[in-house]
């Protein structure tokens, strides 16, 4: 349903995205994950139309058929929320603070649907319903501030859920949650996914939300997306040297125990620091912070390669570079 | 809420009284003897002393004061000086057409203001934007006499379409509605002027929040996105201004009343001044202090009714 190939966000001559291809099947979960800066938003809001007007978008950005990258605002609108909706990090600010969570729900549904006020009143209780809302005939009259943070951000799914679409996506889904509560959110946009046949992606930092709800992995570093397969596989075998870097330096509560000797516990970081947009290399992004980098990797940029687990971006898997050392 | 208003209430009764005190101890250390205005330059000593002892102007300023406060909780506030009737009936007389002026003004001015503050909001660094400035600036630095001459020059001199002055009164009621544009306008593009600068600041501000994005990526139109999620957002700060403006509305009226011959309160202030008809001018300045007192009464209620959270907190 969603088709990008070389998909190019720039302001001016930097680009927050190059070239990203990526395919999106009915049903698919698939993760991004990157550091900070990375262009996870940036993918994102490029696949809702949504980058800001300073940015110029290029490549070939497809959904169900229809080519969007030169669209019109109001082509996009179209879609929005009817064919990819999106949710965000920080559940008590998305929402409208002034209306209850019932009216900004049944919004979408009497504009875009048409719907009556009791259809869309019964169509919100349903939805309610279905994100696990405790008391929907109730919530349907608060306002943000009454709900708790795992309710907002099952407000925000309802409201996501409202014109049916078939791709959703969740940049930072459970961020601002405790543990348990982004565990639950997490599993109910698996269900979810489940339940409707609808593609999900999910944004995070946090490696195990990705693990738990995602099949397939994006990974993300300067714009550039460097590494992709199966979750499960890349998670426990990462080939490009950069998702080794950020496997390497996930919070592990093992780790956390100080080093004998040391008063600090030892956090591996990957070294060096993430480039200005306008600084990175031009080749590799991730060139200048490798270990194992190459001379050509700072100028040029290498071709995807197999890796047994999936695809990566590294001359290291180029055969004429291996058959050379 | 309850509770809210009554403590808000009580404050409110305490900055009238006051207010009532400042406005008498002012206007009775000022020069000027009453019984000499009523009497006129002829009358005998002998004859002021009289009146002045039967109108109880020599009694303490506290018995006064407490006279005063008294006559006006039964709604009597005493009898002008130089009109020699009742000053309740003066002002009953007049305040009609001055709240008229006040509140079509305001109404004026929120038009004015919401709709440019928006429009130059949601146009940010483009021409349209730059004209609401450029106008908004204009509208700021001209004085509101000044525009209403020229107004009077081109639209009731030179177009005819407006009368220039006078009010003919409320038993014509076109006659009247006409007789208010010119002053309405007058009135409301100043603080029209003002209003749309902070609304567009406002709505810019609310603008870049999460919850605007949210309502974008749920695919409804910049329209709707403008007047059913930023302006509500934004209103708050304009409606502290509205309710500071009308103090300058107020005292707005005063000023074009004069202009335009408008038999309001305005004018009875600058005749009961000139005439030093104390107990009247006494009488006006505590209305139009209370009118702005109680305006501002009225935005503290309206924050509570815009926002929720706020309602909750007062509860
Ligand atoms: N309006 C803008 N103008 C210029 N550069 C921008 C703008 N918005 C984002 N960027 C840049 O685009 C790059 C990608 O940003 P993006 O928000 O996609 O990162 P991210 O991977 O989502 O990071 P995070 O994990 O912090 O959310 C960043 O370097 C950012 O500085
Ligand atoms: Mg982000």
């Amino acid at each position: 349903m969603l088709d990008v190939s070389n998909l190019s966000v720039r302001f001016g001559d930097a680009y927050a995205l190059r070239d990203a291809s990526l395919t999106v099947h009915p049903g698919d979960r698939i993760g991004v994950v990157g550091e900070s800066g990375s262009g996870k938003s940036m993918l994102a809001q490029a696949l809702m139309g949504m980058v800001p007007e300073s940015a110029s978008m290029s490549g070939i950005l497809k959904i169900d058929g229809t080519e969007m990258t030169r669209a019109t605002e109001a082509q996009w609108r179209a879609l929005r929320a009817r064919r990819v909706a999106m949710i965000f990090q920080e559940p008590l600010a998305a929402l409208n603070p002034l209306r209850r969570v019932g009216t900004t729900v049944m919004e979408p549904l009497r504009t875009h649907l048409g719907l009556s006020r009791t259809q869309a009143r019964a169509r919100t209780l349903d939805l309610f319903e279905e994100v696990g809302l405790p008391d929907p005939e109730q919530r349907l009259a608060a306002y943000p501030h009454e709900l708790s943070g795992g309710q907002r951000q099952r407000v925000l799914i309802a409201l996501a859920l409202a014109c049916d679409p078939k791709l959703l996506i969740a940049d930072e889904p459970t961020t601002a949650l405790d543990a348990e509560v982004a565990q639950r959110i997490t599993d109910l946009l698996v269900r979810l996914s489940r339940d409707r046949a609808m593609a999900l992606m999910i944004i995070s930092h946090d490696l195990q939300v990705v693990a738990r709800a995602t099949r397939q992995l994006l990974v993300m570093y300067g714009g550039d997306i460097v590494e992709r397969g199966e979750t499960r596989k890349i998670l426990s075998a990462p080939f490009h040297p950069y998702t080794r870097g950020l496997l390497a330096a996930r919070p592990r509560p093992q780790l956390a125990r100080p080093v004998p000797g040391t008063k600090r516990p030892r956090l591996p970081t990957i070294p060096g620091h993430i480039p200005a947009l306008v600084d990175l290399p031009a080749g590799c992004r991730f060139s200048g912070r490798c270990p194992a980098e190459l001379s050509r990797c700072r100028t040029t940029r290498s071709t995807e390669f197999r890796t047994g687990t999936g695809l990566a971006a590294c001359h290291l898997l180029n055969p004429a570079e291996r058959s050379k050392s | 809420m309850s509770f809210f208003l009554l403590r808000r209430t009580g404050g409110l009764v305490l900055t009238l009284l006051a207010i009532s005190i400042v406005v008498f101890a002012v206007m009775n250390v000022l020069p000027g003897d009453p019984a000499l205005t009523i009497l006129g330059i002829d009358a005998t000593d002998d004859a002021r002393a009289a009146l002045r002892v039967q109108l109880g102007l020599d009694d303490p300023a506290p018995v006064r004061y407490v006279q005063w406060i008294a006559g006006i909780a039964r709604g009597d506030f005493g009898t002008s000086y130089s009109f020699g009737v009742p000053v309740a009936g003066l002002i009953a007389e007049r305040l009609p057409l001055t709240l008229s002026l006040a509140l079509s003004g305001t109404l004026l001015t929120l038009v004015i203001a919401l709709a440019a503050g928006l429009y130059s909001a949601s146009r940010h660094g483009r021409t349209g934007d730059w004209a609401v400035m450029i106008l908004s600036q204009l509208g700021i630095a001209i004085p509101a006499f000044w525009l209403a001459i020229l107004l009077v020059l081109l639209f009731a001199v030179n177009l005819r379409w407006f009368p220039p002055g006078g009010f003919p009164g409320w038993s014509d009621p076109l006659g009247s509605l006409r007789s208010l544009v010119l002053p309405t306008i007058a009135l409301a593009a100043v603080q029209g002027a003002v209003l749309a600068r902070v609304t567009r600041s406002s709505a810019l501000e609310v603008m870049r929040l999460d919850f605007v994005r949210t309502a974008r990526a749920t695919g409804l139109s910049p329209a709707r996105v403008l007047w059913r999620h930023v302006l509500p957002n934004a209103l708050v700060p304009v409606i502290t201004i509205v309710g500071m403006q009308f103090a300058g509305v107020v005292t707005g009226t005063i000023v074009i009343e004069n202009v335009f011959y408008l038999p309001g309160l305005g004018r009875l202030i600058f005749q009961s001044i000139a005439n030093r008809d104390i107990i009247t001018v006494q009488a006006l300045v505590l209305m139009v202090a209370a009118v702005v007192v109680l305006a501002n009464f009225a935005v503290d209620v309206a924050y509570a009714l815009i926002d929720p959270r706020l309602k909750a907190r007062l509860a």
